[in-house]
């Protein structure tokens, strides 16, 4: 399913916010089950999803255009981001862990004392895993220039930003969950 | 007559409305009120009394009158603790219902009878007949329970036309005349039995919500259970004779009516005199309840939802300072100290334009101009508050959709066969957060067919869809032949095992409790983190406590000393538990320090 068609926009790299919300909103008021009874909105639905969503968006228009999903390898330049990440995430189940089963008020309230430098540490990640993604996002953009003139050339770039955009979100998700947990305890 | 109702069916009180040139319109019951308390009584001959009647009926025959019972809709035996209802609860056959003198009923033929009451005094105000409507859930109601409210309605003799959730009717309400408007709003509802927490994105008139969180066991209930144990040791504390009589339901019942009077009171007055007269045969009891200890006895359970909070904001990739507004709804935002609570959550004050109880029944009544088209412009876009997924070889949950997707939506699985000539395939269907399979809901079981072929071969397609209402079907396509069905779930009744072998394990536990050498090397433990955390406390906040409660603290110190030296395992229990307790206000200003210090980093960076 062409999930661009689907929404009746521009298949391309880039999609502007405002475009596509009101692509969607168009499609809503139009088959939203409320008004067309049976109407097939879970497509749409799908559709809104997969391309609101960079990453999955350039990996569905990989595989529409040349039949392929993206690169596997991750690149090499996310190496160093990827320690940090994987540091900062250890760290926050080290401490964030034994505090989730801590019945004791007293216990639970000492040790928020000194949650402070661990929170510095997940705003970092945080900071330079959003430093990646309005690069890629950059990235895409400069693609998305070249579209409707060479796409073959596209297809190599993309292919890259699609693994590489997939794992730094997760990394944010992932980064973002130790946040909430940490804010949760307070 | 192309009528559609919305009914809000509440936890404590249900309301019903119906569209009146293009605008919406309650619609007061036989009483006169347009809430209608969710209460039903049955009396010992005729008629259930349903209502205003029965409420009053709540002090008189408690164990023949039926309140709350949306706490028990679609919810399976030994999923819950124990509730602290007046009339008999049973499990019969996998289910709950409730047990009123050897007559049993379900949780949903209760609420058909206070639906049934809304529609007759409806049908009468209208003068003419209603059959079709739109009801309300808590956004967190999960599958079982959405089915359960559907059914209520159709044993009500209605057609349900949408099943939608409370939080976002409330914003129908409130966006209904700004439908130019572009915003991000929260809505806060905190009901009588329930919490959820919606965030909604509002544009040109279509509703979406972004994402959505709660407890569907923590509401205003809470609170009056606390009022309720505070005032009873109010009495034993002066009368200790008393002790028996304040056990008594009756009595008890009476107590709930006037400790959740008091509460109302409260959210205007600073201070009520709480009167029980006659209380000992001769004298009465009086009591003066000031709006601080309401505040201090519903703090913790205010405190809940905050977490809910951030989830749903972080679901919804937003800060709460990007947030437009936050609306209150639910009885309990009426309470000065829940509107200071959400407006530090969200870093605003709170939009009380809405009325707590009525904007709910209100955004249901304006769904239902929509379905049945005298209301144009509007469209819902709201989401399943749950992950839906299967469980698999080894006891882990698989999400199949994501909580927060947008409702309707579908998502295929392929099934193969793992073995020659496998026949079938058992399926669990679960709902919720957690890892582990079994620390989810299971919605129930279903079974994949296969031909008798070789491994790997056999290939069934199922089709898992949520469909507007936020209902699961289920549908099996084997790929060879293309025969596509309906799966019905077959719900799980051995869900009730594993509470069951909680509570053996526990009683096992406090039975071998004096002799079990590790749950003593687990106290001491305790009690060795616990003893210099005390110190460290005071010595960080110890100078905002007066010296009486520095003193209780010492106390309960120097008895979990004792019980050390005693070597007395039930002892040190206790004395743990004490500490624990009586160390909760240094617990909560030690987090107030955190929490400050978290503020002041954040303005400075």
């Amino acid at each position: 399913m062409d999930y661009f068609a689907v929404l009746g926009i521009q298949r391309r790299p880039a999609v502007a916010e405002s475009a596509l919300q009101r692509a969607y909103n168009q499609k809503s008021k139009l088959l939203h089950p409320d008004r067309v009874e049976g109407s097939d909105f879970s497509s749409i639905n799908e559709a809104f999803q997969v391309v609101s969503n960079p990453a999955a968006r350039i990996q569905h228009l990989l595989k529409l255009e040349f039949g392929e999903a993206g690169e596997r390898q991750i690149g090499a330049e996310l190496g160093g981001l990827f320690g940090t990440v994987v540091e900062v995430l250890r760290r926050a189940d080290q401490e964030l862990n034994p505090l989730s089963g801590q019945s004791s008020p007293l216990l639970l309230a000492l040790a928020l004392q000194s949650l402070a430098p661990l929170r510095d540490a997940l705003d970092d990640a945080e900071k330079q895993i959003a430093e990646r993604q309005s690069e890629l996002q950059s990235r895409i953009a400069a693609v998305d220039q070249i579209w409707f003139q060479d796409r073959a050339q596209c297809r190599k770039p993309l292919a890259q930003i699609a693994v590489d955009l997939t794992f730094v979100q997760k990394w944010a998700a992932q980064v973002r969950e130790r946040k909430v947990r940490l804010e949760e305890l307070l | 007559m192309n009528d559609i109702v919305g009914i809000d069916l509440g936890t404590t009180n249900s309301l019903i409305g119906v569209m009146d040139s293009g605008f919406p319109v309650l619609i007061a019951d036989s009483e006169g009120s347009r809430l209608t308390p969710s209460v039903v009584h049955f009396p010992e001959k005729g008629n259930p009394i349903i209502g205003v009647p029965a409420r009053r009926m709540l002090i008189l025959e408690p164990e023949r009158t039926v309140y709350s019972v949306k706490r028990l809709i679609g919810r399976r035996p030994g999923e819950s603790e124990k509730e602290d209802l007046p009339f008999a609860v049973k499990s019969v056959d996998g289910r709950m219902m409730v047990d009123v003198r050897g007559n049993r009923l379900t949780p949903e033929q209760v609420s058909s009878l206070v639906l049934r009451k809304l529609k007759a005094d409806a049908e009468q105000s209208l003068a003419r007949p209603i059959d079709r409507a739109v009801i309300t859930v808590p956004a967190y109601f999960n599958d079982l329970q959405r089915q359960a409210t559907k059914r209520a309605g159709e044993l009500a003799g209605f057609s349900v036309e949408r099943i939608i959730n409370e939080p976002t009717a409330a914003a129908l309400a409130y966006g209904l005349n700004r439908l130019r408007d572009r915003s991000k709003i929260a809505v806060y509802d905190l009901g009588g039995g329930t919490f959820d927490v919606s965030i909604l994105e509002l544009n040109d008139g279509v509703f979406r919500v972004l994402s959505t969180n709660g407890n569907t066991r923590l509401g205003g209930d809470d609170i009056d259970r606390e009022l309720v144990r505070l005032l009873k040791e109010r009495i034993i504390g002066r009368h200790p004779d008393l002790r028996p009589v304040v056990e008594e339901r009756i009595f008890l019942a009476r107590l709930r009516e006037i400790a959740h009077a008091a509460k109302l009171r409260l959210s205007r007055e600073d201070i009520v005199t709480i009167e029980i007269p006659f209380l000992t045969g001769t004298s009465s009891f009086s009591y003066s309840m000031t709006r601080q200890e309401l505040e201090a006895v519903a703090r913790p359970i205010i405190r809940r939802t905050r977490s809910h909070c951030i989830r749903s904001l972080d679901d919804a990739k937003l800060a709460a300072a990007k947030l437009d507004e936050v609306i209150l709804v639910g009885g309990v935002t009426r309470m000065p100290s829940v509107r200071q609570f959400v407006a530090e959550v969200f870093q605003r004050l709170p939009n009380i334009t809405q009325d707590p109880d009525e904007a709910v029944a209100v955004g249901a009544t304006i769904q239902a101009g929509v379905l049945s088209g005298q209301v144009q412009n509007i469209v819902l876009l709201d989401v399943t508050p749950l992950s839906l997924g299967i469980e698999t070889f080894g006891g882990l949950m698989n999400v199949i959709i994501p909580r927060n997707s947008t409702i309707p939506c579908k998502a295929g699985e392929m099934f193969t066969n793992a073995v020659r000539n496998q026949t079938s395939m058992q399926i669990t269907v679960l709902q919720g957060e957690r890892e582990l399979a079994k620390d989810n809901w299971e919605l129930g079981k279903f079974e994949v067919a296969f031909e008798p072929v070789p491994k790997g071969v056999a290939r069934v397609g199922v089709q898992f869809e949520i469909d507007a209402d936020g209902i699961l079907h289920v549908l099996a396509r084997d790929t060879k032949s293309g025969r596509e069905q309906t799966v019905e779930l077959s719900s799980a009744v051995d869900v009730a095992d594993e509470a069951v072998e909680k509570m053996i394990a526990e009683s096992l536990d406090n039975a071998f409790a004096d002799m079990s050498e590790r749950l003593w090397t687990e106290m001491v433990l305790k009690s060795n983190e616990l003893l210099p955390a005390v110190r460290s406390a005071l010595t960080l906040v110890g100078d905002q406590i007066d010296p009486d409660e520095i003193k209780k603290i010492a106390k309960l110190v120097a008895e979990v000393e004792a019980a050390l030296e005693a070597h007395s395992p039930p002892r040190l229990k206790k004395a743990n538990t004490e500490l624990d307790e009586g160390t909760q206000h240094l617990a909560t200003l030690l987090i107030d320090r955190a929490m400050a210090e978290a503020a002041k980093r954040k303005s400075t960076s």
